[in-house]
């Protein structure tokens, strides 16, 4: 999970113009430092080069992780390590081996000791884990991940639906992803009116980051949605969907972040299923209770479409909800939300909805409680 | 004796005690009654010792090549420290406690110190009182941790990678033989012994142990080693007859 740092705030126009990385360079002074207090500090277990001490030199058995191995450092943020410098490997659930140096260390020259260990991972293709936002319910990450999520809702009005969505996440490379939904539920049918569990159009997708610095993350998607589901039952569409769209992650002061999807939904057959553009926003704030505590991550997204033929009026939604992270690691997460129809509120219901967010990069579901 | 020379007689015959106590090595506090008709002593029980019956265990020399710092610190091989056996057959590193201790008052005193010289703990077993602050502090310009593991109290694991950075602890539950180790040192061991009161003591070098001094009755005294293991013996103190105990332990 990121921890949102705020050092100052970055105009989202500015995100457009960048293609490349920039990075945030430790000053000569800090970065001697920092390799001085990584060696008197961590390379008698960690190596000097980041890779893990001969075994001959360490008297226990636990893996060592390797601090070069990008796609597993760079996914990690900043906060998340220091804390378990810090505080020992139990703090977020892991091996209690990792000692704790917060009687030896300052929190400066604890980030001295991190920006040193950046150095281990020379591929700046990797987008820095500070960019791994809280996902809300509906809007998607920029950031690419190995998750997954089960989501859920039900409708507050009648008929009361229930509709569930399972979303695992891959990523391949420095910044891609693939991913594949399966929308279930249990509906009544159109016809007879009894309920029935039902399937939904499968879905597959594919995620690229374009461009990302320390504060902001820009990528293209690309999802199509396949014509599998439950017609009679409304959960699906009888037709192929192809639905490109942007998504961008933003970091702001304080702790806060800014997440937003815009794109379209182009229909294969247009007759039954309206071509479509959608845009969706996510604004919240990250609080953590006591210094290491659980992260609750408050937020409100504001969801908009509308129909491309036909003059139909834009449908817009307010989605205020939760992040709650549930394990002493952090990899298991709650959103708890509700979902208001603010226009065509005659033709939507109200909404109750629900994740369970898994990411499972970092350990099993029962590790780390 | 009557009357007046009875009387006269008193003064003599106290001070004649109290000198005669003094010979014995007595210390006797006032009277715990206040009809005077009762003096309860307090007598020190004194000059125990641990000792090993059999011949002691042929101690391994420590592989410190893992670090160079370590080596360097030591002129001459550095012997294992699980089982210390003295010239004598006394047998160093012994919890010796009283299991039935009266109720302590005695406050839980100055900070006890876990030091870590040449790569060695030092000493290598160390007793506090429930609340007692342990100083664990690192002597050597090495890194070592402090991986402390018991099964009552609260486990830690601190890094000290700085010559004179010292820890602070305390426990809160009475707990014997919590392991120490340190993770990248794998030779250095230690025991840490939490006591509800004040009535232990650790065996010295040469196996000889002193309790603090306690009311007349009887108590079970109990020896504990982690390799050795335990022994109780049932020990009446009484006033003017210190008892000596002897514990022997097999050797393993």
């Amino acid at each position: 999970m990121a921890d949102v740092r705020g050092r100052g705030s970055w105009p989202i126009f500015s995100v457009l113009t960048l293609g490349a990385v920039v990075l945030l360079a430790a000053s000569p002074a800090n970065a001697q430092e920092g390799e001085s207090l990584y060696e008197i500090g961590c390379a008698g277990c960690h190596g000097s080069d980041g890779r893990g001490a001969s075994p001959d030199r360490i008297a226990f058995d636990d893996p060592l992780p390797d601090l070069t191995e990008c796609s597993f450092a760079s996914r990690e943020p900043d906060a998340d390590w220091i804390i378990v410098a810090k505080a020992g490997g139990p703090i977020r659930g892991f091996s209690e081996t990792m000692p704790a140096f917060g009687e030896a260390f300052d929190d400066t020259q604890l980030q001295a000791v991190m920006d040193h260990i950046r150095t281990f991972c020379q591929d700046r293709a990797w987008p820095r884990g500070e960019l791994n936002l809280p996902r809300p319910l509906s809007t998607e990450k920029a950031y690419p991940e190995d998750e997954a999520v089960w989501t859920t809702g039900v409708d507050a009005e009648s008929p009361g639906a229930v509709v569930n969505e399972f979303v695992y996440e891959k990523r391949f490379g420095p910044r891609s992803q693939i991913e594949i939904r399966v929308p279930f539920g249990f509906a009544p049918s159109s016809t007879d009116e009894d309920w029935g569990p039902a399937l939904g159009d499968l879905g597959v997708g594919l995620k690229h980051a374009i461009a990302h610095n320390d504060r902001s993350i820009l990528s293209l998607v690309t999802e199509v949605k396949l014509p599998t589901g439950d017609v009679d039952r409304g959960f699906g569409a009888d037709a192929v969907r192809i639905e490109p769209f942007v998504a961008l992650g933003q970091i702001l002061p304080n702790d806060s972040f800014l997440h937003f999807q815009g794109g379209f939904e182009f229909s294969t057959k247009p007759d039954v299923v309206e071509h479509e553009a959608f845009w969706r926003t996510a604004i919240g704030r990250t609080f953590t209770s006591g210094e290491f505590g659980r992260a609750w991550s408050p937020m409100l997204e504001v969801l908009g479409s509308v129909d491309l033929e036909g003059g139909s009026r834009v449908s817009w939604d307010l989605v205020p909800q939760m992040q709650i992270t549930l394990n002493t690691r952090q990899h298991v997460m709650l959103n708890l939300g509700v979902r208001f129809p603010v226009t065509n509120a005659d033709q939507r219901s109200t909404q109750f909805l629900a994740y369970i967010l898994w990411d499972w990069f970092d350990g099993g579901f029962f590790d780390g409680w | 004796m009557g009357g007046k020379r009875g009387f006269a007689m008193i003064g003599p015959l106290l001070v004649t005690s109290l000198f005669t106590a003094g010979l014995l090595g007595v210390s006797v506090t006032g009277p715990s009654q206040t009809d005077g008709t009762v003096v309860s002593g307090r007598v020190v029980l004194t000059a125990g010792s641990v000792r090993l019956v059999g011949a002691p265990p042929a101690a391994e020399p420590v592989d410190m090549s893992a670090d160079p710092y370590c080596r360097e610190q030591h002129t001459s091989p550095v012997m294992d420290q699980s089982v210390r056996v003295g010239s004598t057959g006394g047998i160093a590193d012994v919890l010796v406690r009283v299991r039935n201790a009266p109720t302590d008052t005695e406050p839980t005193g100055a900070d006890v110190v876990l030091d870590q010289t040449g790569c060695l703990y030092g000493p290598p077993v160390v007793a506090v009182r429930v609340g007692q602050t342990l100083t664990i502090r690192n002597s050597d310009a090495t890194l070592h941790n402090v991986r402390v593991t018991p099964e009552v109290n609260r486990s830690f694991n601190v890094g000290q990678p700085l010559r004179g950075i010292e820890s602070k602890r305390t426990m809160e539950e009475p707990e014997i033989g919590i392991p120490v180790r340190c993770d990248i040192h794998g030779w250095m061991r230690a025991s840490i012994h939490v006591l509800e009161h004040s009535f232990f003591d650790v065996s010295a070098d040469d196996g000889s142990f002193t309790l603090p001094t306690l009311p007349t009755g009887e108590y079970e005294i109990e020896a504990w080693h982690p390799i050795l293991g335990a022994a109780i013996q049932t020990v009446t103190v009484e006033a003017g007859s210190p008892p000596e105990i002897v514990f022997e332990f097999a050797a393993p």
